[in-house]
């Protein structure tokens, strides 16, 4: 995926795909190419909760700020 | 000492001592009374005749120096420190020796409880007159933060808390956190400036203002005018997980959202990991069916097509037919031979139809046809 989407922008559009596929407002070619980019998202979205794991970090400067 | 110019010429003249002293005694008809501020530079030392602090207006950080006797001052037993909130008693004065316009401190009193709610509500209706606190002001919460910037103070329990609760959900999740001083008369700053710096972070995406239950004096810093203004110009969402359930700090008001526990706060900023999952699941078997159902459309409606096809030419014979069978019987309603068939006959001669007895004569011979059949006749007589 070029463009640099977050994730709920993925999500939505990949709903708004379902959504569109599912009302059957899709001509065949059309439905096709809404496939295969729904799939890129499903794929995109995945790949974001597939990080390999979460960080917890300290602001260590704000404290030694905040302690005059 | 009396006020008098020396004179130049016309012009009168005032020596700086003077002057001073003249506006000092103007001053001092100047009635006593009560001002609110906070205190700032306050200065103490034993050998002083007096103590020296700041009143700073906390809205727009107009200052006042303010001088108190020792004596008196230690004889209130104040706790006074940079930060609180007071009521100073005094009246204005400018110290001569310096040209100094300051408040002759009579008494001074921390600010009691009544006071505090009475200023709270002030402060309430004012921010609320703003339009800080409008639910339109009110940003949705990112679904999958980047960044999760948790602000908290040094007790364990309220980020340990948020810490596990984010982990079990979302075990990906990244963390920010800024301790700060959550309590006393420094907190109010802090948190505003550790919140500003929060927002700063590369990534951060939703903060958390966090603080387990204390007194009501302890979380008075959330109703700061400044924390609230901080949390409401915050750019990036804010969650408000600040005290018990029943604490409505200010800061409470001004946030995107309200959580009652750290807990509560970090199943609004991370979603569960199994549940999104398993929507995404979902979304893409249906994105599947959708699409195989549009094949399966277009499949029946080419199949149809076809058929119409096929039984195009047929169908084509068919109306033909049919025309012609139409215009057969506009053409049988037309033919003499319906006319015979309503009992007229036609009458020939030789030159063809008679249709007048001129041109007739007695014995001329005849041919008439009717509907079945005919006959062959001579004329007997003849009419005009």
């Amino acid at each position: 995926m070029s463009e640099a989407l977050s994730f709920e922008e993925a999500r939505r559009e990949l709903e708004q795909i379902v959504a569109k596929l599912e009302g059957g407002q899709a001509g065949l070619e059309d439905a096709v190419a809404l496939w295969e980019r729904g799939e890129e998202l499903y794929r995109y979205c995945v790949g974001k909760l597939d990080v390999a794991e979460g960080k917890i970090e300290e602001l260590g400067k704000l404290v030694e700020e905040a302690r005059p | 000492m009396k006020v008098e110019p020396i004179l130049y010429g016309d012009r009168k003249v005032y020596t700086v001592a003077a002057f001073n002293h003249g506006v000092a005694s103007w001053i001092t008809r100047l009635p006593s009374l009560w001002i609110e501020g906070e205190v700032t530079e306050f200065r103490r030392q034993d050998g002083w005749q007096s103590v020296f602090f700041t009143l700073k207006d906390p809205e727009d950080g107009a200052c006042l120096p303010v001088s108190m006797p020792r004596g008196r001052f230690d004889g209130l037993r104040l706790d006074l420190v940079d930060g609180m909130t007071v009521h100073v008693f005094g009246r204005p004065e400018l110290y001569e020796a310096r040209g100094v316009f300051q408040l002759r401190a009579l008494s001074i009193e921390p600010l009691g409880l009544g006071a505090i709610l009475a200023g709270l509500e002030r402060l309430k209706r004012k921010l609320a007159a703003e339009g800080l606190f409008a639910p339109q002001r009110k940003r949705p919460l990112p679904l999958l933060p980047q960044r999760i910037g948790l602000l908290t103070g040094n007790e364990a329990a309220a980020k340990r808390d948020f810490i596990t609760a984010v982990q079990a959900r979302f075990p990906a999740a990244n963390v920010v956190v800024a301790q700060t001083y959550v309590q006393g008369p420094q907190a109010a700053a802090a948190i505003a400036a550790a919140l500003a710096a929060l927002a700063q972070e590369a990534g951060v995406e939703v903060i958390v203002l966090s603080r387990g239950g204390g007194s009501f004096e302890d979380l008075l810093p959330f109703s700061d005018e400044r924390v609230v203004r901080a949390v409401a110009t915050c750019p990036v969402p804010v969650v408000s997980a600040v005290g018990h359930e029943q604490d409505t700090p200010l800061c409470d008001h001004a946030a995107d959202v309200r959580a009652s526990t750290p807990t509560a706060a970090a199943r609004l900023v991370v979603p569960d990991e199994r549940e999104l999952r398993d929507r995404l699941d979902n979304a893409r078997a249906a994105l599947a069916r959708g699409t195989g159902a549009t094949v399966e459309r277009a499949r029946r409606l080419l199949a149809a097509d076809h058929e119409r096809l096929a039984r195009a030419p047929a169908l084509l014979v068919e109306r033909k037919r049919a025309a012609l069978e139409a215009l057969s019987g506009r053409l049988v309603a037309l033919s003499p031979k319906a006319t015979l068939a309503r009992g007229y006959a036609i009458v020939r001669t030789d030159n063809g139809i008679a249709r007048s007895a001129a041109g007739l004569a007695q014995g001329d011979r005849v041919d008439v046809e009717l509907a079945e059949g005919g006959f062959g006749a001579r004329i007997e007589e003849t009419r005009p």
